[in-house]
Formats: C-alpha cells, structure tokens, sequence
C-alpha cells in the first residue's frame, strides 16, 4: 500500500510542475509539449486509483485529439505569443 | 519461498530503478533546449511507462488494469508524428 | 517445476531491461546534441522496453495465481511488446527527419555533414 501512495505523489508532483511551465511558457509549441506530459503523468494517477475505464477514455483526447487541433491553430496563427 | 513471494519480491527490487529513470528523463524534458529534445524525452518516458504499468498490474494482482498499456503505445507514436510533421510543414512555408 | 523456470527467467529479463533503462536515461542527461540523445532514446526503448516487457509476460505466464486471467496480462504484455518493437523506431526517425530538415537543432562538434552538402533531404 505504501508503494501506491509514494507513486501517487510522485506523479502529481511531475502534473504540477508540467502545468506550471505550459501556463507560463510563451512558445506555443513548446507548451504543447508540457501539456502532453501533463496528461501522461495523470494517466499514471488515475491507474493508481484504480480507473483503468476513465483512462481508456482520457488518453485519447488529451494526448490524442488535443495537441492535433491546438497543432492545427497554431499553424493558422502565430507560433510565439505576443506580449 | 513459494511462487508469490517470489514474484512480489522481484517487482518490489525493480521499482526504484524504474523511478529514477523518470526522474532523469524529466530532468531532460525541464532543460532540453530545442522542441525534438523534449519530444523525444516523452517517448522515451511513455514507451518506459507502458512496462510500469503492466508491473504494477502483476503486482497488485488486479488482471483488468494492463488494457490500458496498449492505448497508450498506440498514442504517444500518434504524438510523435503530429510534432514531426508540424516542423516539417512550417519549413515549407505553407 | 516450469511455472520456477519461467518467472525466473522473466525476472532476469525484467531486470537486465530495467537497467537498461536506467543508462538510457542517464545518456539522455550526459550527451550533448540531439542527434546523438537518438542513440540513448533507443537504448531507453528496445533495451528498456521491449525485454522487460517480454520478461513481464513470461511472469504473468508462470504465476497460478492470478487465476485465469494470467493468459490477458500476458497477453496484453506480448501484443503491446511488438507494437513498441514496431512503433519506437519509425517515431523516432521520423522526429530525427523533420529537426534536419527544419534546421531545429544545431549540430556543434561537426567534422562533416554529407546530407547538408546534397542539399537536405527531399
């Protein structure tokens, strides 16, 4: 049971600094990149707690469906924010 | 020692090292300096986690967990390829 | 007698890969440009993916119990184990393609680039 709870911080600690940066970050691809991991780390989370159902469906969008459409728009667009 | 224990203690001895290699790919993915760096630290990190999980499936002997093991190699490739053609795409000017 | 050979050699491969792993990452930290991180990312993948996902269906073959359903997590293992042998390097190479291609990462200790000469690739 220990083991469960020390991977459970851990992964929620990677989530956090992942979306700190892609919220600070000002090349818009790079954090795309940050929001990947965001979601790969939370994959790990919610294996932990037992939820294989709801990462059969997370997965797919976040690292799927999300970066190609965000990926589409900055291609229309800009890719460094302006201040 | 019979086979359970056997089994647990072997998973219980390769966890750590497992975990310490995501710390250090993370690290790389923190400091990386160009976009391939950091895209290629994330495949590295989720070809390695697919293992973890499939571990910690025996581990926990709870058989339905592993299914997601395979979904998330099929999508981190699909990742791969969605950032490589993007920067081929914004050399050809389009 | 066969259930004690196959989780022992399952846990060799688990482990011989796990410290695969370990030195991928830690060449990951140590290399100095991208195109040489290639070389640590692919022992990271087929040396730290590939055996000890093998190992890990090999345990799941042997333990009784997990009743029944060790055949899924063995399964699961070896489906996902060729789809990781399969899918590692064609993502790989494709990055390594798109960032010569688009000029992303500088190449700093060069001595000769006979691709850059041709013209880039088409």
């Amino acid at each position: 049971m220990e083991v469960t709870y020390l991977l459970l911080a851990l992964a929620m600690l990677f989530a956090l600094i992942a979306t700190y940066l892609a919220i600070v970050e000002k090349h818009l691809v790079k954090a795309v990149v940050f929001s990947a991991i965001q979601s790969i780390a939370f994959t790990l989370a919610l294996y932990l707690l037992r939820a294989p159902d709801i990462v059969l469906v997370y997965l797919p969008i976040t690292v799927g469906i999300y970066p190609a459409a965000i990926l589409f728009l900055i291609k229309k667009t800009e890719e460094v924010e302006q201040p | 020692m019979d086979l359970e224990s056997l089994v647990t203690l072997m998973i219980l001895c390769t966890i750590p090292i497992f975990v310490t290699a995501y710390i250090l790919y993370f690290i790389r993915i923190l400091k990386g300096p160009t976009i391939p760096d950091r895209v290629l630290a994330v495949d590295a990190l989720a070809f390695d986690l697919v293992v973890f999980l499939i571990v910690l499936g025996i581990y926990f002997k709870s058989p339905i967990l592993p299914a997601t093991a395979v979904v998330l190699a099929l999508w981190t490739y699909a990742f791969d390829i969605f950032i490589a053609k993007y920067l081929e795409r914004r050399e050809m000017g389009e | 007698m066969i259930d004690y050979v196959m989780v022992v050699v399952g846990g060799v491969l688990l482990f011989v890969g796990a410290i695969c792993d370990l030195l991928g990452a830690l060449g990951m930290n140590r290399f100095p440009n991208f195109f040489v991180r290639l070389h640590a990312a692919t022992v990271g993948t087929i040396g730290g993916a590939f055996y000890p996902l093998i190992g890990a269906s090999l345990i799941a073959f042997g333990s009784e119990f997990l009743g029944f359903y060790k055949w899924f997590v063995g399964g699961c293992s070896l489906v996902s184990a060729f789809l990781i042998l399969m899918l590692a390097p064609a993502g790989s190479h494709a990055l390594a393609r798109a960032a010569h291609k688009s000029k992303a990462s500088e190449v700093t200790p060069k001595v000769v680039d006979h691709l850059e000469e041709d013209g880039g690739v088409s």
